[in-house]
C-alpha cells in the first residue's frame, strides 16, 4: 500500500512527455522494454475477443441465416432497430432497464462506501477481518441460490417472513408475485451480495492514506467523524468516481441471470429488462440478427452516458477514466 | 514513457471493451466464429477428425449433442458398451437441460451443431423448422427404408415430425399421453374420499386436503394441489383439457381456432381461480419452480400433483416416503368434464428429435454411417443397454421385463444420460418394458393405456404457419401471463379478452389465417 502512495506522488512529474526525436523515442521504448513486452497479451486478448466480435455486430443489419454466415446472408438494413423502437413493449422495457439502474446507482452505489469506511473504523485486526470476510462471502453464491434462498425465505406458503407477519396479526404479502415488490426485492438481493465486495478497493484506497494525515487532525482535536469527512472521504474521492463512471459505463446491464430468475408471469411488466428480452427474444427464439440489434443499441446508449459522464467528472477538477 | 499512460491505455480499452462487450457477450462471441470461418469450412473443421474409414472395420466416428436431465455428466460406463456394439466412436456432448435452447441456438449460429444434434422438445423443433426448410439439414426420408430398424418407427409419429411433407429427423418416442393426477392415496382414505371422478370432485378433495387436517397433526398445514410456473406440462392445460378445452387448436365453426378463444380455456381458469383463492393450491405457484414444487409435495404439505407424467410417481413416492414411511400415492386420469365426457390432450406421440446438420454431416456417405450407428441403436440389445444400463449391474430382467436396480443414484449418474437419447419406443426397438412394483405405478401404465382412447390431438401437429415458427412462442407469452393475472385476479374476462386481441393483433390473426389455409387442404 506503501507503493500506491509513492505512485500517486511521483505522477506529476511524469506528465510532460515530448520528444524532441526519434532516437529519444526509441530509447525510451527500449528503456521499457520488458514493460511493453508484459503488455502484449494484454493487447491480444482484447483484439481477439473484444474488438473482432465487433465484426459480429453486422449482422444487426441483416436477415442473418447461420448456414450461409454473414457474407451469405441478406441485407435488410435498419429494419431490426425499427423493429425494436416500434415493439409494443419497448418504451416499457427500457423504462425498467433504466429505472433498476437508478435504483442501483442511489440505492446500491453509497453502500459499499459506507460499509468500507465502517469497516476501517473497527479497530483490531482479528475483528476486522472477520467482519471483512462475513460480507464478502455473499459474493461467492450464484444467483440462483441468492434467488432460491429469497423464494424460500418470503413464499406465501409457508415462507418464513410471511409466517412472522401472520404471527404479529399482519396481512401476509405476495413479494414473489406483486410487481410492486420486484424493484425492492432486486436491490436488496445486490446489497446483501455485492456490497462487502465492493468495499475491497474503497478499503485498499483507504489504506493508502498516509497516516501522518490522521495524526496532524488529531493534534487539531478532530473527532473521528471529522477524520472521515476531511480526510478520508477526500483521499478516495476520485476513486468513487471513477468507479461511478464505470458502473455508469454498464448503464444497462443489470444482471441478465438475476432478473431473469426473479421474473414471472406477474412482475413481468416492471421486470423485463433489455438484457431479458435479449435473451427470450435472441437465444430461446433464434432470432440473432433482431437480439444483435438490440444489443447494438445497448452498446450504444453505455458508450454514451461514459463518455458524458466523464466529461463532466472533467469539468469538476477530477480526472475520469480515459 | 511511462506507467501512467499504460494504466491510462489500459484502462480506457477496458472501459471500451467493456461497453462494446455488453452485447458482444451473449452473441457476438459466437457469431465471431462464424464470421471468421465461413460455415462450410467450420463443418469442414468440425468433422476433420471423422473422415469417412475406408476399411469397414475401422469404428464411425460420431459426435452427439443432446441435453443432460441429470446434474452430472455420465462416466463413460454405457458409452463404451454401446461402441464396442456398434462399432463407432463416440463423442457426447451433454448440456444442462434447463439451458439447452440457449446452447442449441448459439451453436447453430456459429455452425458449430456436431453431426447429430438433439433438439429439447417439440418447441426447439418448431423453431428450428425455419432452418429445415433452408436446407440446413438433411432430408432422411429416402434413407429409412435401406435400414431394417430404423424403418419400423411408427409412421403416423414420423407424419407428425415431417417439414412440409419430408422427413427430416428421427424422433425419440413418448407415450401419447401420460398426463395425470398423482395423490396421496392414504390422505384419501383417512378422509374418505374415492379417487375424483369428475371436475367437482377433484375441487372437493383439495379443499379436503386443505381443510380437514389430513395429516392427523391437529395443524392445518397442508394444501390440495401443488402446482409450478407452467402451464403445459404443469396442472393447467391437463386439467383444462378435462374441461374440453381443445388441445391447442380447435374447431370452431368449421375454422381452426386457439384453445384461448374457447370457453373452457375461462371455464379452467375461473377453476384455479377458485382454487386459488381458497388457498387450497400453493398461492405461489405462478413463481414455485418444479424443484420447489415436488419438494412440497414429497415434504407431505400437499396431498394433489398434477404434472407432465403419472410415472413420475416411482421418483416421488421414493422421496416421500424417505419422510413418511406410511405415506401411500396412487395415480388417477380419468376425470370428467362438466358435460360428463372424459378427454385428454395428446402429445405428437415424441418428445424429442434428432437432426444432421449438413454442416456437419458433409455427404452421403457419412450421413448412411450415421444413419447405420442410429438403425444398431434400434435392437433390443442396444436400445436396452443405453435405456436400461447393464444388465446385472443396473437392472435385472424378471418376467421378461426390466426391474431397475436398488441403486438409484448409481442408475441416474451412470444411464440416466443416455436413456433419453433412445430412438423409438418399446414398440419399435424392442427393449424391455419397465417392471412396476409400486402399485400407483402399475395403475399409471394402465391409465396410459386408457388416456388414448379418449385421446385429444393437436390438429395443428403436423400444419405449418410461417408466422407460428418466427414468432410464436414469443407471442405465446402474452397469453401466458395474461392467463396467470386472471387466474390472480389481476384481469377479468374483459381484460383477458383485450390480450387476446393484443396476441391477434401482434401476428396470432396471420398464425390462424396460415394455419386455416393448410387445414382446410
Amino acid at each position: 500500500m506503501q507503493e500506491v502512495t509513492a505512485q500517486a506522488s511521483r505522477v506529476p512529474e511524469l506528465k510532460p512527455v515530448s520528444y524532441k526525436s526519434s532516437s529519444e523515442l526509441k530509447k525510451r521504448l527500449w528503456r521499457n522494454k520488458y514493460l511493453y513486452v508484459m503488455l502484449i497479451p494484454g493487447v491480444l486478448f482484447f483484439v481477439l475477443f473484444k474488438y473482432l466480435p465487433m465484426y459480429g455486430l453486422i449482422i444487426s443489419f441483416q436477415d442473418y441465416k447461420p448456414y450461409q454466415g454473414i457474407t451469405g446472408s441478406e441485407w435488410v438494413g435498419m429494419e431490426h432497430f425499427k423493429r425494436l423502437f416500434t415493439e409494443p413493449d419497448f418504451l416499457n422495457i427500457l423504462g425498467n432497464t433504466l429505472i433498476l439502474f437508478g435504483m442501483n446507482i442511489v440505492f446500491y452505489f453509497p453502500v459499499p462506501i459506507i460499509l468500507a469506511l465502517m469497516l476501517n473504523e473497527l479497530r483490531g485486526t482479528f475483528f476486522k477481518r472477520f467482519f471483512q470476510t462475513l460480507v464478502y462471502l455473499p459474493h461467492f453464491m450464484s444467483w440462483v441460490i441468492v434467488v432460491s434462498i429469497t423464494y424460500v425465505m418470503v413464499t406465501m406458503d409457508g415462507g418464513i417472513i410471511n409466517e412472522l407477519l401472520i404471527y404479529f396479526g399482519f396481512e401476509p404479502i405476495n413479494f414473489l408475485l406483486n410487481p410492486g415488490w420486484f424493484r425492492p426485492m432486486y436491490i436488496i438481493q445486490i446489497i446483501w451480495r455485492e456490497a462487502g465486495w465492493g468495499t475491497i478497493i474503497y478499503l485498499a484506497s483507504i489504506a493508502a492514506i498516509d497516516p501522518g494525515l490522521y495524526e496532524a487532525a488529531r493534534m487539531d482535536g478532530a473527532g473521528r467523524l471529522r477524520q472521515i469527512w476531511h480526510i478520508t472521504l477526500p483521499a478516495i474521492r476520485s476513486v468513487i468516481i471513477t468507479l461511478l463512471i464505470l458502473k455508469i459505463g454498464s448503464v444497462l446491464d443489470l444482471g441478465f441471470e438475476h432478473v431473469y430468475l426473479m421474473l414471472n408471469s406477474m412482475n413481468r411488466e416492471v421486470a423485463e429488462i433489455i438484457d431479458t428480452y435479449v435473451y427470450t427474444a435472441g437465444l430461446r427464439q433464434g432470432q440473432f440478427s433482431y437480439s444483435t440489434a438490440i444489443g447494438f443499441f445497448k452498446s450504444v446508449i453505455g458508450l454514451i452516458m461514459v463518455m458524458s459522464v466523464n466529461k463532466l467528472s472533467k469539468k469538476m477538477g477530477e480526472e475520469g477514466v480515459y | 514513457m511511462t506507467k501512467k499512460s499504460f494504466t491510462l491505455l489500459l484502462s480506457s480499452l477496458l472501459t471500451f471493451s467493456m461497453l462494446t462487450a455488453a452485447c458482444g457477450n451473449n452473441n457476438n462471441g459466437n457469431n465471431e466464429a462464424a464470421a471468421t470461418t465461413d460455415p462450410g469450412t467450420s463443418g469442414g473443421t468440425n468433422t476433420a477428425t471423422t473422415e469417412p474409414a475406408p476399411e469397414p472395420e475401422k469404428p464411425t466416428e460420431i459426435k452427439i449433442m443432446l441435453p443432460l436431465n441429470t446434474a452430472e455428466t455420465p462416466p463413460d460406463t454405457i458409452k463404451a458398451e454401446v461402441e464396442k456394439l456398434t462399432n463407432t466412436k463416440l463423442t457426447y456432448q451433454f448440456f444442462p437441460a434447463d439451458t439447452y435452447e440457449e446452447k442449441l441456438n448459439s451453436s447453430f449460429a456459429t455452425g458449430s451443431l456436431p453431426q447429430v444434434t438433439y433438439l429439447k422438445n417439440q418447441t426447439t423443433f418448431i423453431q428450428m423448422k425455419e432452418s429445415i426448410k433452408d436446407g440446413q439439414f438433411w432430408e432422411i426420408g429416402p434413407y429409412l427404408s435401406e435400414f431394417p430398424n430404423l424403418n419400423k418407427l411408427k409412421p403416423e409419429i414420423l407424419n407428425n415430425t415431417k417439414v412440409e411433407g419430408k422427413l427430416y429427423s428421427l424422433y425419440i418416442g413418448r407415450p401419447l399421453a401420460r398426463q395425470g393426477i398423482i395423490y396421496r392415496k392414504d390422505w384419501a382414505d383417512k378422509l374418505g374420499l374415492k379417487a375424483p371422478a369428475n371436475l367437482d370432485e377433484l375441487f372437493a378433495m383439495a379443499q379436503a386436503f386443505t381443510e380437514k387436517d389430513p395429516d392427523g397433526n391437529g395443524k392445518k398445514d397442508t394444501i390440495g394441489l401443488v402446482d409450478r410456473n407452467e402451464l403445459v406440462y404443469g396442472a393447467f392445460k391437463t386439467v383444462s383439457s378435462w374441461f374440453g378445452t381443445p388441445n391447442n387448436w380447435g374447431e370452431k365453426d368449421g375454422q381452426l381456432a386457439p384453445e384461448f378463444t374457447f370457453p373452457q380455456y375461462i371455464d379452467t381458469m375461473d377453476f384455479f381461480k377458485k382454487l386459488r383463492d381458497g388457498g387450497y393450491m400453493n398461492k405461489d405457484f405462478a413463481a414455485t419452480s418444479k424443484t420447489d414444487a415436488v419438494n412440497m409435495f414429497v415434504s407431505g404439505k400437499a396431498g394433489l400433483y398434477i404434472g407432465g407424467s403419472m410415472q413420475d410417481i416411482d421418483t416421488l413416492n421414493k422421496d416421500l416416503i424417505k419422510n413418511f414411511p406410511d405415506a401411500v400415492l396412487d395415480t388417477h386420469s380419468m376425470v370428467a368434464g362438466p358435460d360428463g365426457k372424459f378427454a385428454q390432450w395428446m402429445i405428437p406421440g415424441y418428445n424429442n428429435v434428432v437432426l444432421f446438420p449438413k454442416s456437419a454431416v458433409k455427404d452421403e456417405a457419412e450421413l448412411k454411417k450415421i444413419l447405420a450407428f442410429f438403425d444398431k441403436m434400434m435392437t433390443p440389445e442396444v436400445a436396452n443397454l443405453m435405456y436400461w444400463g447393464i444388465e446385472g449391474k443396473h437392472y435385472t430382467v424378471v418376467d421378461g421385463k426390466a426391474k431397475p436396480a436398488d441403486d438409484k443414484e448409481l442408475i441416474e449418474r451412470e444411464v440416466k444420460g443416455y436413456k433419453d437419447s433412445v430412438i423409438g419406443e418399446y414398440e419399435t426397438n424392442g427393449m424391455y418394458q419397465s417392471l412396476n412394483v409400486l402399485p400407483g405405478r402399475i395403475h399409471a401404465e394402465e391409465l396410459v393405456l386408457e388416456n388414448v382412447k379418449v385421446g385429444v390431438a393437436d390438429p395443428t401437429a403436423a400444419l405449418d404457419s410461417p408466422t407460428y415458427t418466427s414468432k410464436g412462442v414469443e407471442l405465446q407469452q402474452i397469453i401466458t401471463d395474461a392467463t396467470y393475472n386472471y387466474i390472480y385476479g389481476q384481469l377479468d374476462k374483459a381484460g383477458f379478452e383485450k390480450q387476446v386481441e393484443a396476441w391477434k393483433s401482434r401476428g396470432g390473426a396471420a398464425i390462424i389465417e396460415e394455419y386455416n389455409a393448410v387445414y382446410k387442404k
